[in-house]
């Protein structure tokens, strides 16, 4: 169905920790306006393979692409000037400072002199900051310390820095643990909308089977490591090898 | 409290009454010489310039950038020696005798390109492994200077000639201090300020959102290297006098942490609020009690690690300021 390039890719893909092997060979690929699910159970390697796609991890064989140029080996920061994105699994926001701080220190950088960065932020990047933040309904918070959120409102402040810089591609990692059921339904639509109107394309890691079928046009679900079904919602949730992977033998 | 945004225009005072503040104060201490005031309590404020601007300088790296330096003092003592080489005749090829102020530019250069050298292998390093690798750093550069002895003259040391007077020095590290917490004061505000105190509260995290970790942190690092070497080299002029045990000590690192810690980490001016009220501590309380100085410098450190983590200005509701165990314990947090 994808004649284009994908937009990230990963190509036999192998990260271990000591003896196991976290993610064994794994063949992956996002395409430019996709929303494509990452399932699996507990321990079976989808945060690690989050962690090789965006760099924080250095996979010991394989490929990395992003955008068709070849990241393997390119620093992590600079994935993200690419216009890669990604929450995580354990949060991680900047705990002394205030929600407002937190996601213009998250602003698109490009590389500017310290001259430059010797300023306050830029008048545009805080009306983007002050929009996005409304836009995840923490505007009360927008003053108060990351440190003094809940665990729910992190989380919508890491998606929340994610956005900031306008990427290309948005990896969430269990982005709707923790926040309640009508707060997933917005965060849901805004994903949708971001797809539908800006382009934006997401890779999601989620528990949340019906999350996943209701936004995913693909999913991958993996299994000790490796790869063990790709297909359409639907087809996945028919795959005998997925259930048992899930409901065990 | 200083803030990165600029739509909400705070109030003027609010975004420069810091500066203000500080400004008037330099004002004041500008006029202290000339009112007839003798040249022992000239000596004693410049002491205390010293501690507030070597204070702020390691509240640059460790309380705001997170990386807690125990080997701080070696930028001292390598802008000391600096210094005493430069200005003495080192029976050397090059040998070249420069003037003070030739020399002191030197002297933090030397201090800031250590820091690049020394610091792209340890700021790699996390929490206390960092603190160790520098305490380590400290100690061996001691011992280098000790065995350079044709260059440095070993364990004899240098001799320098005698030339600032009370006043000079007054006014030299007056200028010195003012500069140094001004750029502070002004690095706080600015987005490379956020960005080393996002480094400090997660370094992953701002790596992985576009920050150039690597680039900030050894920025940081050479620009508190670059004016404690230059504080360094006053010393050096001022004492006339340099060997290793007098230069290379580590009371001097420690006094830099406990004087951030105690006005609290991370803040602008925690550093030079501590640095101020451990200098009166040092005279005032336990000047006379010199055997049991550094006994009391000790259970003033277990005092302030139990009772004020976060000092004064962070128990006073600073946001910024932070405690040392918690820029310790960050080892852990490398990888989840
Ligand atoms: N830093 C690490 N060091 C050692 N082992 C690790 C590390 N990170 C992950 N692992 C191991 O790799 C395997 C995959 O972990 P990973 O976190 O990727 O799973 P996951 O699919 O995200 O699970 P969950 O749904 O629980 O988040 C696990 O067995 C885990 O114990
Ligand atoms: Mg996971």
């Amino acid at each position: 169905m994808n004649s284009q390039q994908p937009l990230l890719e990963g190509r036999d893909v192998y990260k271990f920790f000591g003896g196991l092997a976290a993610v064994n060979g794994v063949d992956f690929a996002v395409y430019p306006g996709e929303i494509v699910g990452l399932i699996g159970p507990n321990g079976s390697g989808k945060t690690t393979l989050f962690d090789c796609l965006t760099r924080l991890q250095t996979i010991d064989k394989g490929q990395i692409f992003f955008k068709g140029q070849e990241i393997t080996r390119v620093r992590p920061y600079q994935v993200a000037r690419m216009g890669l994105a990604r929450t995580f699994q354990v949060i991680r926001v900047y705990r002394k400072m205030t929600v407002l701080e937190n996601m213009l220190i998250s602003r698109q950088w490009r590389g500017e002199g310290l001259l430059n960065m010797l300023r306050p932020s830029h008048p545009d990047t805080e009306r983007r900051a002050r929009h996005l933040i409304q836009f995840l309904q923490l505007e009360h918070l927008t003053d108060e310390l990351a440190g003094h959120l809940s665990g729910g409102q992190r989380r919508l402040l890491e998606i929340g820095m994610a956005l900031m810089p306008d990427p290309d591609i948005l990896l969430l990692d269990e982005a709707t643990s923790g926040i309640n059921p009508t707060l997933i339904e917005i965060i849901k639509d805004r994903i949708r909308t971001l797809n539908r109107e800006q382009g934006k394309t997401f890779l999601l890691i989620e528990h949340n089977i019906n999350f996943i079928a209701d936004l995913c046009s693909r999913v991958y679900v993996l299994n000790f490591g490796e790869k063990l079904a790709e297909g359409t919602p639907e087809e996945i949730m028919e795959n005998e090898a997925v259930i048992e992977a899930y409901f065990g033998a | 409290m200083s803030t990165l945004t600029q739509a909400a225009r705070p109030s003027l005072l609010r975004r420069w009454g810091g500066l203000l503040l500080w400004l008037l104060l330099l004002a004041l201490l500008a006029i202290y010489p000339y009112t007839g005031v003798t040249g022992s309590a000239l000596f004693t404020a410049t002491q205390v310039f010293v501690l507030v601007t070597l204070a702020s300088n390691w509240n640059l790296i460790g309380g705001m950038t997170g990386y807690v330096d125990f080997g701080h003092a070696v930028f001292f003592g390598l802008g000391a020696y600096s210094m005493g080489i430069l200005v003495t005749r080192v029976p050397l090829a090059f040998s070249p005798e420069l003037s003070f102020w030739q020399a002191l530019p030197l002297a933090g250069l030397v201090a800031a390109l250590f820091a690049l050298i020394i610091g792209l292998p340890t700021l790699r390093l996390k929490g206390p492994y960092f603190s160790i690798a520098m305490l380590g750093t400290f100690v061996a550069m001691r011992e280098i200077i000790r065995i350079l002895r044709p260059i440095t003259g070993g364990g004899t040391g240098l001799d320098l000639p005698p030339v600032l007077n009370r006043v000079n020095e007054y006014y030299f590290m007056l200028g010195l201090m003012g500069l140094v917490v001004a750029l502070i004061w002004w690095i706080r505000r600015s987005e490379f300020g956020y960005t080393l105190i996002a480094i400090r509260e997660d370094e992953i995290g701002a790596e992985m959102r576009g920050i150039n970790t690597t680039m900030h942190k050894i920025i940081a690092f050479m620009i508190a290297a670059f004016f404690t070497g230059i504080v360094g080299a006053f010393w050096a002029w001022q004492n006339t006098y340099i060997d290793p045990d007098v230069v290379f000590i580590e009371q001097r690192t420690v006094e830099m942490v406990m004087m951030s810690m105690l006005g609290g980490l991370g803040t602008v001016w925690g550093p030079p609020l501590g640095a101020v009220v451990i200098y009166f501590l040092q005279d005032v309380v336990w000047g006379n009690l010199l055997n049991f100085h550094l006994m009391a410098l000790g259970i003033l450190l277990i005092l302030l690690v139990l009772f004020l983590p976060e000092g004064i200005l962070g128990s006073l509701g600073d946001p910024s300021s932070t405690s040392l165990g918690r820029l310790l314990r960050r080892a852990g947090r490398r990888q989840e």
